[in-house]
């Protein structure tokens, strides 16, 4: 199964609405995240920065939160989406 | 063009910028700014009085900055205390009122840019988007 980073933030208004999200789809489907807060955990920070390549040019050309990365593809989606939305790009990862 | 610093010799206001102000904004005296060093600018800025800024404090400046522009703080009252919250997390954790739905690069720079109100009404989010908004939702396009 891919690893699924969800990089987000503690006062971030779209990260506390897609967090309940993620509780849903990782109890409706085998899909599971690795949720990582960044504004107060440098060690996270870093490990989001290391992936700047690939979010960036999905984001607005900047690391946004939420972001949600698969680690092994670096495929990666940013923002606050429909619950629909966010369930097919994680079924879509394998 | 690089910025550099500009004094004021009459009334000691100092500028960053490309090219100094014609007129001084505080004591309107026309072309009135010398540049001064890095250095200078810094001492002149350092020996001033020590000032702070309450989160109401900054709200009150954000609703100012608003009036007369497109763009309102967001009424959703939730969101607002939410991102005060975090900005002024930001500031005491890392120096600056960064945004807390983006993430600093370490770019100098680059990070600037998020400091909060940042140039939101060129981003993808705001920008001929009928409800836009900041990426935080912070300000929104007035109604």
């Amino acid at each position: 199964m891919a690893h699924l980073v969800m990089f987000y933030g503690r006062e971030c208004p779209h990260c506390k609405k897609m967090l309940p999200l993620i509780d849903t789809l990782e109890k409706e489907t085998p899909v599971r995240f690795e949720r990582l807060e960044v504004w107060h955990d440098e060690k996270n920070a870093d490990l989001m920065r290391s992936y700047r390549e690939a979010i960036a040019p999905k984001c607005g050309h900047q690391l946004r939160v939420p972001t949600f990365l698969n680690a092994d593809t670096r495929d990666a989606m940013c923002g606050e989406v429909e619950f629909d939305k966010l369930k097919d790009w994680a079924l879509q990862q394998g | 063009m690089k910025k550099r610093y500009w004094r004021c010799f009459v009334c000691n206001d100092v500028h960053y910028g490309i090219a100094p102000p014609e007129l001084c904004p505080t004591c309107k005296v026309l072309h009135a700014y010398v540049e001064i060093t890095a250095e200078e600018a810094r001492k002149i800025l350092g020996g001033g009085p020590e000032t702070t800024m309450a989160t109401e404090d900054f709200r009150a400046s954000i609703e100012r900055f608003t009036v007369g522009n497109e763009f309102q703080v967001n009424p959703a009252a939730d969101k607002v205390s939410l991102l005060l919250t975090g900005i002024f997390e930001n500031e005491k954790n890392h120096g600056f009122k960064f945004c807390p739905c983006r993430l600093r690069t370490k770019d100098w720079e680059e990070d600037l840019k998020l400091i909060c109100p940042c140039n939101f009404p060129i981003h993808e989010t705001y920008k001929g988007v009928k409800d836009g908004e900041c990426w935080c939702g912070l300000f929104v396009r007035r109604k």
